[in-house]
């Protein structure tokens, strides 16, 4: 759906993307995770033709990122947390406007939404709270039922029932055949079971591509009690991370868990005279904060 | 609203969770052979989970035999040919995984596990 290859944007001396490869697949949730400042906005706006890469290329639906014009942006929904709208409008104005932007608008599809919001129709965009401009956003960018929906940092500032209802109404659109989304968090939390597949990107590259189900069943919390007066050897594995010993127990993040006898001769042969393991599974926000430990996740 | 209780928590696959709490839901009579099921589209919007995941546990349930298609309706819940005991007892396996693991941790052999819960 989505191909980028080596992307590269430079400001004036940031480089904000530096060498971005990343494959977005079609009709899964993709988040793209990564710390303010990390590139995700400026791959995000490279993407739909408002920024032009410095070096390297984007594919969307098989046209180069820089050819995109009308004709492709009647098949993407674009929402963003610094989207400009034309404030000045009413909720009815501005859908009034937005419609015969598309030719393939789909009127009922757009009342549905409005019920489902509870957009005020007379309402201006600026008298608005952010929740509702943002969900007026996301009608504007659904109701032509776009085969891409990019959401850049869409949940930010939303209050827990706006956010559910904003997935909710992004959700009304699973029907469509290889429906695609691809979408930028800060935070995991807010998009940790809504994504099939997780991208991270730190310093403009990327860190980790992976689906969800494979991070999960890779990340095991371990936990193992050691004799009195032992100490943590320095050669233990390196994808143990962030191994740690708290009097005599000792406490790591398997990156490469695959099954508890595997982890047992491991553990033989690195820690013998461990004791007691306790391996648990860990939770999507659990494995983003180990690898960002691991990453050292920063932003430019 | 869903007609099963769930909540889910982090650590395992959500998929699994569902899976174990819609047969969970039939076992206990909860879901009736002949209701109807919710749509994928029901199923993703209300535990805000992807379309594909929603996707994947409705043709699992599909196959296990505890969902069958009517076209122009939808899913409907039927009940497998399989006997159920299995699938009863697999709604204990975790608790009972966590239990044999914290048996082991304090040392405790599985005929006393066994002794103490026949006392319960």
């Amino acid at each position: 759906m989505i191909t980028i290859t080596d992307l590269r944007k430079t400001f004036r001396r940031t480089e904000a993307v530096a060498g971005l490869n990343l494959e977005v697949p079609q009709g899964k949730v993709t988040a793209f995770l990564g710390p303010n400042g990390a590139g995700k906005s400026t791959t995000i706006k490279c993407l739909l033709n408002l920024h032009r890469p410095s070096s390297g290329s984007i594919n969307v639906f098989g046209v180069d990122s820089r050819q995109l014009g009308p004709a492709s942006f009647t098949e993407i929904g674009y929402v963003s947390e610094n989207m400009k709208l034309p404030l000045w409008m009413t909720v009815d104005q501005f859908f009034n406007y937005c419609r015969p932007l598309y030719p393939n608008w789909d009127g009922d599809f757009e009342k549905k939404l409005l019920d489902q919001f509870d957009l005020p129709s007379k309402t201006k965009l600026k008298d608005l709270s952010r929740g509702m401009r943002m969900k007026a956003a996301l009608l504007s960018s659904l109701a032509y039922r776009p085969k891409l929906v990019v959401l850049d940092e869409p949940f930010s500032g939303l209050d827990p029932l706006v956010r559910d209802e904003f997935i909710r109404g992004l959700l009304e659109l699973t029907e469509e055949e290889g429906w695609t989304v691809f979408i930028s968090s800060h935070d995991i939390e807010e998009v940790q079971r809504l994504a099939d597949r997780i991208a991270i990107i730190n310093r403009g590259q990327l860190a980790l591509d992976e689906t969800r189900e494979s991070l999960q069943s890779r990340f095991r919390n371990v936990e193992v009690v050691l004799p009195e007066g032992s100490n943590l050897p320095a050669d233990i594995p390196a994808e143990w991370l962030h191994a740690e010993m708290a009097g005599r127990t000792v406490r790591f993040a398997d990156s490469q868990f695959e099954s508890d006898a595997k982890l047992a001769s491991s553990l033989g042969e690195h820690l013998p005279a461990a004791a007691a393991p306790q391996i648990h599974p860990m939770s999507l926000r659990e494995i983003f904060v180990a690898l960002a430990r691991a990453y050292r996740l920063e932003g430019n | 609203m869903l007609p099963f209780s769930i909540h889910l928590s982090d650590g395992t696959p959500v998929s699994d969770q569902i899976l174990l709490a819609v047969k969970r839901a039939l076992l206990m009579g909860q879901l009736r052979p002949g209701d109807l099921f919710p749509s994928v589209r029901t199923l993703s919007q209300e535990l805000t989970i992807s379309p594909s995941t929603a996707h994947k546990v409705v043709a699992q349930l599909k196959d296990a035999g505890w969902l069958n298609s009517r076209p122009g309706i939808g899913m409907v819940v039927t009940e497998p040919d399989q006997p159920e005991i299995g699938d009863r007892l697999e709604q204990i396996t975790p608790l009972g995984r966590e239990l044999l693991r914290e048996a082991d941790r304090l040392n405790l052999t599985l005929d006393q596990v066994i002794e103490h819960l026949k006392s319960l």
